[in-house]
């Protein structure tokens, strides 16, 4: 016996020495940067997302039928109180489009905004709870396969969704990701719109704003990551409106196709605007079902969004799901505080922080602390940007996440990892985000099923033709283990004899001990000779 | 060759009036083989177990060598044993002994016959380590006996510790050994031990070598 375990020591030696090697350089080769030396990259990042996430703030809010101002305090809170309390250093949090359904449901069944704000809080509450129960853990769970699916699908849904306000057509809000848009219309037939309505100045805008995106992209300039591409783009596009307000009037972009923004004149101004939740409304039932829905749903795609943006993260770091669930807890408690709509971890955002530079939480803090200078300080300004503009910087994106060489890595992964994959772009685009990642995650889990029930769960020891047929079960022998094993049982012939070897099994599960139960009764009376060896049975289902 | 005619003679016969009493004899004992039981005996001309038992074909696997040894070198014997246990699951393994063997009696002396002195070397050491049982024996006819007896109850052992016997004991209590001895005068098998079927029966094989309960 020692002398087994002392060859086993040398093997495992052998075999786990280059892991061990191949682990400290990566840890030498990329370091986690520092808060302190990074915001060179993080304060450009901050912008960009910033630019992001200021029309998406707004559009999200006219989606669900709420004050304008709501989404951009939900921008705020979940780019300062989230991203503080967060342990990703680069998700970043805000109204999302995936909510908006709930929203305008709820807010519908509630009858007032100030009730749905108290349901926010309590929904708040219930993701802390959440944390403090550890779910968080459960975003291990999701494939791999479909978050890559996740992701490329929010990318296909960022191009197509924005081409219409790339062509000009701007009448869907920013940052719906449904198929079936809040304008009765689908991603394709607004697609088709808005060839038939195209503006020739959003053309040129949104045109060149990629053409600059793609040149910078291939040029040396690229290497100099002083100055954020989509800040240039979005200058471009103020000073090519500019321009053509000078010379072809006719082409100038105004009104619907700029950035549009509640004016705010002087402090009293502000907190008129902010409203107040109705905890009076606490003690309606439907208020406690919309927190438990926000809070659980809410909860989901913030898991989602971290574990894509852990993915995106070039640093791979992980972020604390629990700790993530709790922060996101705290945000939308302030959040419904002060009025805002309910937030979440957003994919889009954090994409674009990555791609932007960041690299550490202060990007997402100070896209927060932007949102709300901007809306006081330079509301004229912003008005200025044209939608085109912000099209390309969301095309560009869209294009990086959902680039063809992810369907070639996945398709050289086999068909348990293409499959899902598809399926989940396929679900999100026809539906929506969240009925889409449900499709998804049930079509992932299911190949995953599929797979383990195809892994031998036992094997056949004897000889071929042997008089006993011994079989050995494995270490573990799960719940899937049980149709391969009842299929192999029901091959064996009449007055066969049968050993079940489980010496080597450390964990059998509960329906396969019976199974196994069931079948020493089904042996007696078919003169099986059936063996068992080191296996505790259950008390067959059938015997009295 | 008039003697080896007779057995191709014979063999026609008895087929002719096996077939014709069951003419699917043979035909039925063409497919898998189930036999129970595995017997290591004595290439002993004078042994026919399997006619006195009155086994079928089918119903016994058969090794045979001179002095009925299992020695746990030798190649032969160990691939039958494993077959027999690992394949044909036979539930009984009997090492037969019987009186008047010449291979035992060979060990016994001082005479060197070639070859065959190396294969009984291991009953010169059985006969060597009983010594003192032995010496107290008078009658030089049952000290011979004695000797067969002894190394039917040496080889049962060996079996005991083979691999093979000791995997299949892991998982079970098959197959079980037998010791017994067949008393060439009056053509009647006598159990010398019964029913090993784990390491302590098997230790006891050695322990009480009188356990003996021949005669």
């Amino acid at each position: 016996m020692a002398r087994v375990s002392w060859t086993e020591g040398v093997v495992r030696r052998l075999i786990e020495a280059p892991k061990g090697v191949e682990r400290s350089l990566r840890a030498t080769v990329r370091a986690a940067p520092e808060l302190a030396s990074s915001w060179r990259h993080d304060l450009p990042a901050s912008v960009v997302v910033f630019l992001v996430a200021l029309p998406l703030c707004l559009g999200i809010a006219l989606a669900c039928g709420a004050p304008l101002f709501a989404g951009v305090i939900s921008g705020m809170v979940g780019g300062v109180v989230v991203g503080a309390l967060s342990g990703s250093q680069l998700m970043v949090s805000g109204p999302a489009a995936g909510l908006t359904a709930i929203v305008v449901t709820a807010l519908a069944s509630l009858g007032s905004y100030e009730a749905f704000l108290a349901a926010v809080v309590l929904g708040g509450v219930v993701q802390l709870a959440l944390g403090a129960l550890r779910a968080g853990g459960l975003g291990a769970y999701f494939p791999s396969s479909v978050i890559k699916g996740m992701l490329a699908a929010i990318g296909l849904i960022l191009i197509l969704k924005q081409i219409p306000h790339a062509l000009g057509y701007d009448e869907d809000f920013e940052g719906d990701e449904s198929f079936l848009q809040s304008n009765s219309e689908t991603t394709f037939s607004s697609l088709v719109a808005a060839f038939e309505h195209i503006e020739p100045g959003a053309v040129v805008v949104s045109v060149l704003g990629l053409a600059l995106y793609f040149a910078w992209d291939a040029s040396p300039l690229k290497k100099l990551r002083l100055i954020p591409v989509p800040l240039l783009v979005v200058l471009l596009g103020v000073a090519l409106n500019a321009a053509l307000r000078g010379f072809a009037p006719n082409w100038t972009l105004g009104g619907k196709h700029l950035v549009e923004l509640p004016q705010l004149n002087s402090w009293a101004d502000a907190t008129a605007v902010l409203v107040h939740p109705d905890f009076a409304a606490l003690k309606q039932f439907e208020t406690w079902r919309v927190a438990l829905t926000l809070g659980v749903v809410a909860s989901l795609e913030t898991l989602l969004s971290l574990e894509a943006t852990d993915r995106l993260d070039p640093y791979k770091r992980l972020a604390p799901p629990n700790r993530e669930l709790a922060a996101q807890g705290v945000g939308n408690i302030v959040a419904g505080l002060l009025g805002g709509l309910p937030v979440t971890g957003v994919i889009v955002r954090s994409a674009a922080n990555v791609d932007g530079g960041a690299r550490t939480k202060l990007s997402a803090i100070l896209h927060g602390v932007l949102l709300a200078l901007a809306v006081v300080a330079i509301p004229g300004l912003l008005a200025q940007i044209p939608l085109a503009s912000l099209a390309a910087i969301l095309i560009y994106t869209g294009f990086k996440l959902a680039h063809p060489r992810h369907v070639l890595q996945l398709g050289r992964q086999g068909a348990t990892q293409l499959l899902p994959f598809l399926i989940t772009i396929g679900a999100i685009l026809f539906t929506d985000l969240l009925v889409g990642i449900a499709i998804g995650l049930t079509a992932g889990l299911l190949f995953i099923l599929f797979e383990h029930s195809r892994q031998p769960c036992f094997e056949v020891v004897s000889p071929p033709g042997a008089v006993l047929c011994r079989i050995r079960l494995h270490e573990h022998v799960s719940f899937l283990a049980k149709p391969t094993l009842a299929r192999f049982l029901g091959t064996l012939a009449n007055g066969s004899r049968l050993e079940i070897d489980a010496t080597r099994a450390k964990h059998v599960h509960h329906d396969v001990r019976e199974l196994i139960a069931d079948f020493r009764e089904t042996a007696l009376l078919r003169k099986i000779d059936l063996r068992l060896v080191g296996l505790d049975l259950p008390p067959s289902a059938s015997a009295h | 060759m008039e003697n080896l005619k007779r057995l191709f003679e014979n063999n026609r016969s008895i087929v002719a009036e096996v077939t014709q009493a069951d003419p699917e004899y043979f035909a039925r004992r063409a497919g898998k083989q189930e036999p129970h039981f595995l017997l290591i005996g004595c290439a002993d001309s004078r042994v026919p177990i399997e006619t006195l038992t009155g086994v079928a074909p089918g119903e016994m696997f058969v090794h045979r060598n001179i002095a009925n040894q299992a020695l746990s070198a030798d190649i032969n014997v160990l691939s039958v044993l494993q077959y027999a246990v690992e394949v044909l699951d036979v539930k009984h393994v009997m090492v037969c002994g019987h009186y008047q063997c010449g291979g035992v009696k060979a060990a016994m002396g001082d005479q060197s016959y070639g070859l065959v002195d190396y294969w009984l070397a291991g009953i010169r050491d059985t006969v060597r380590r009983h010594d003192f049982e032995l010496q107290r024996i008078a009658s030089s006819e049952e000290r011979f006996k004695r000797v067969v007896e002894l190394n039917v109850l040496r080889q049962v052992y060996n079996l005991s510790r083979t691999p093979v016997v000791q995997g299949a004991w892991s998982r079970g209590r098959r197959p079980l050994l037998h010791g017994l001895v067949y008393d060439i005068h009056d053509g009647l098998l006598k159990p010398l031990v019964l029913q090993v079927d784990g390491n302590d029966k098997a230790r006891e094989l050695l322990e009480t070598p009188r356990a003996s309960i021949g005669d």
